[in-house]
């Protein structure tokens, strides 16, 4: 009846914002610690920063960090929109067709639990370290949630729901369309939203095996160069744009399905 | 030969089988429906009811009888058959009005005409306001009434209730009860209404039929004579209900 | 039962009781006492604050002002004993109704001779013997909320708090445990307070019942229903007390 909002009183609420900005401030406090006790560990803060500003001022490949991060993200969105549309397509009919779940079901059941990065070397054999074998890795690494949360969406629509399509006169099509992909649709954002955060991790590890640009670059020129602090900013980085993604997924979604909140 | 315009339900019946053996939901359930009447059947805990009430809509396969419609068999689903059911049946993405609507849709009725139509029954449901809403800002009295208004909307012949007030407090449930009475009387359609509260069954039917618990079969039949409104604690209703409530097996 | 309500000591004391949430106003300076072994209904209209007044007793909410007291000191959990029983049945899955029935009362570390006599005690008032080794999923639904009872008694709390226990039921079985809830509550002289949205079965079960208003909630009346059970819902004195509640609440 009540959200929990309002059940809290402000001082939970005021505890509630401290938190985690406590927990920000202890992990600052642990790293500068280790820091002064192990200083051939991890850089400092001065010297993060002098790294952070010089992939500006001296780029890496010509490009500097924002235009490092773009590549990454270019690749990742690329294979995402693939990997959305036929993955959600492929779901819905493996979901649906018990003729395809027959045919293809049990192909990708194989598929399935190997993991992209075992990918890798076989499609750098075929492919070379060009832009598609990239994307193709982000791909199959992004595809797979998708179609596994589709299909369970799909398969796991309430009968009642069908039931009432068919009372009212609803043809095969239109049941699919009218009841139940919508009432899918939280399962598959749930696959979506692993998509991006598997897409993430792969482009990543495809691009520390070899590229010129992309976060995943930095991060292996920096360690190949003993320059750890390059290593680390790559990593922040990586952090805070998993975290963006993250958050934007979220609103996203409440926007696609406002009944869902 | 008045059957003709009717329905005649004739030893129907339903077991499912499994590879653990095999289980007899419905026997031999036999009955006619008037034109225009309210029809309750009334059985007590989970006899069957709603697998008798899927196969007499059509989106259960029975396994032994058969259905007369209009004096012809009747398999599947039947566009003069609309249904209200228990919960969970609303569309929780479509608003009050896109789930009102979704029948006409569903046929391709334009959407000028579909939302007239739509918007005749969100009024007679007494929902106007809430053609925006989503169900889940919605009472669970409200959602059924746009379940009520939805199978209107599909301008059923016969429109057969399941337990549509079986998850509402008892205060929501009497005034749910008068409305349904009350839509009823404005629009005269033939309603077969399942539910296992006798009050209610008493105070809605123009004639019970009583079901036995698993296998679901007739146990007897009520006519109901009291002029409407019915008084629940007039003694000749409590009669009536005590009559039955003796008569119903006790499915603890 | 012989002995007049009014006589008995007191056992519960509820005092300015107040809940607001933010600037709404929910509770509103609810003030009543409880007395040992009293059976008492709680109703209300339909949205009128019911399940927040629950939650300040069982303190999922802390009241805004007021507070409840059990035998003359504010209640505590780690003192006073509160035992609660749902609308949705919760037994524990992995353990078997004897187990269940056993549960609270290991966690309270009783001696095992104790947690023996009370158990017995219950399956034997509850005819629960056929069930002991059961596990809740073979169980129907009815049977599994007679556990959760039979456990809530078994506690002989100071407060045995039940919010619409059989809201789900048929009325036929409805009746059959009400009857039963009221045998357990003789044998074990238990303080019941049990809310409910249904007249009749309050006028079925209570010694006192206490009627709220519509929100904020406050105390509109209290009744005491001097019928012997028992009761008789045809029974004209019992009829005269349905009606008289159900005008007081009546919004429908």
């Amino acid at each position: 009846m009540f959200s929990n909002a309002t059940k809290r009183t402000t001082t939970q609420k005021i505890i509630y914002i401290i938190l985690p900005i406590l927990s920000l401030l202890l992990i600052v406090m642990a790293y500068a610690f280790v820091q002064r006790k192990l200083p051939m560990l991890l850089p400092d803060a001065a010297g993060l920063w002098n790294r952070f500003t010089k992939t500006f001022t001296n780029p890496i490949k010509n490009v500097n960090l924002i235009g490092h991060i773009l590549a990454s993200l270019r690749r990742v969105m690329i294979a995402l929109a693939f990997a959305w549309s036929l993955g959600i397509l492929f779901g819905v009919l493996i979901g649906w067709n018990r003729v395809f779940k027959a045919l293809f079901g049990s192909i990708f059941e194989l598929f399935r639990p190997i993991p992209p990065i075992a990918w890798i070397p076989i499609i750098i054999m075929w492919f070379g370290i060009g832009e598609f074998p990239k994307i193709l890795i982000v791909f199959i690494g992004s595809f797979i949630p998708v179609v596994i949360n589709t299909e369970d969406g799909i398969r796991l629509v309430e009968k009642e729901y069908i039931d009432v399509g068919r009372v009212f006169g609803a043809n095969r099509t239109q049941l699919l369309m009218e009841f139940v992909v919508p009432t899918a649709l939280p399962a598959i954002f749930a696959g979506i939203r692993t998509s991006v955060s598997s897409a993430w991790t792969v482009v990543l590890a495809a691009e520390m095996l070899g590229a010129d640009h992309g976060v995943g670059a930095l991060v292996t020129r920096g360690w190949n160069a003993g320059d750890m602090a390059l290593v680390f900013v790559s990593i922040i980085c990586i952090g805070i744009i998993g975290a963006i993604l993250a958050y934007v997924l979220n609103k996203l979604e409440k926007v696609v399905s406002p009944w869902n909140n | 030969m008045e059957q003709l315009n009717g329905l005649v339900v004739e030893n129907l019946s339903k077991t499912f089988y499994s590879s653990e053996g095999y289980f007899t939901a419905v026997e031999d359930v036999s009955f006619t429906l008037n034109d225009g009447e309210f029809l309750v059947i009334l059985g007590p805990g989970r006899s069957g009811k709603t697998v008798l009430l899927n196969m007499i809509v059509g989106i259960e396969e029975k396994t032994g009888g058969r259905i007369l419609y209009n004096g012809k068999e009747k398999t599947g689903i039947h566009p003069d058959f609309g249904m209200v059911f228990q919960s969970l049946s609303l569309m929780p993405f479509k608003t009050v009005m896109e789930n009102v609507e979704l029948p006409l849709k569903l046929r391709g009725v334009s959407k000028k005409e579909r939302r007239k139509t739509a918007q005749h029954y969100i009024e007679l449901v007494g929902l106007n306001g809430f053609e925006k809403s989503y169900p889940h800002e919605l009472s669970g009295g409200m959602k059924q009434r746009v379940g009520i208004a939805r199978a209107y909307t599909a301008n059923p012949k016969v429109l057969i209730m399941d337990e549509p007030f079986g998850q509402l407090d008892a205060q929501t449930r009497y005034a749910m009860q008068n409305e349904i009475l009350r839509i009823w009387e404005a629009e005269r359609r033939t309603v077969i209404f399942v539910t296992n509260n006798i009050e209610e069954a008493c105070y809605l039917g123009d004639r019970i039929i009583l079901l036995s618990d698993c296998p679901a079969k007739v146990k007897a039949v009520y006519p109901i004579d009291l002029p409407r409104p019915r008084n629940m604690v007039a003694q000749e209703f409590l009669r009536i209900r005590t009559t039955i409530s003796d008569n119903t097996d006790l499915a603890i | 039962m012989t002995e007049n309500v009014g006589n008995r000591e007191e056992k519960v004391l509820v005092k300015n009781l107040t809940k607001k949430f933010g600037d709404l106003l929910v509770l509103d300076n609810l003030n009543f006492t409880i007395k040992k072994n009293e059976f008492l209904c709680v109703v209300g209209p339909t949205g009128c604050g019911k399940t927040t007044f629950l939650n300040v007793l069982t303190r999922i909410h802390e009241p805004t002002e007021g507070d409840l007291y059990i035998d003359g000191e504010p209640a505590n959990p780690q003192k006073h004993s509160i035992s609660f029983v749902f609308q949705e049945p919760s037994a524990f899955p992995w353990l078997t109704v004897e187990e269940n029935l056993a549960f609270g009362l290991k966690v309270k570390k009783l001696p095992k001779k104790e947690i023996n006599r009370r158990v017995e005690k219950i399956i034997e008032l509850m005819g629960l013997q056929p069930y002991r080794k059961s596990y809740p999923r073979e169980l129907s639904v009815s049977i599994v909320q007679r556990v959760i009872i039979g456990r809530s008694f078994a506690m002989q709390p100071d407060l045995l708090l039940m919010d619409e226990p059989y809201g789900q039921m048929d009325v036929k079985v409805r009746f059959y445990l009400e009857d039963e809830v009221i045998r357990l509550w003789k044998e074990l002289g238990s303080t019941v307070v049990f809310i409910t949205h249904n007249i009749e079965e309050a006028v079925y079960l209570a010694e006192r019942v206490i009627i709220l208003s519509n929100k904020p909630a406050g105390i509109k009346e209290e009744v005491y229903i001097d019928l012997p059970h028992p009761r008789d819902i045809t029974d004209p004195k019992f009829i005269e007390y349905r009606n008289y509640i159900t005008d007081k609440i009546k919004w429908w």
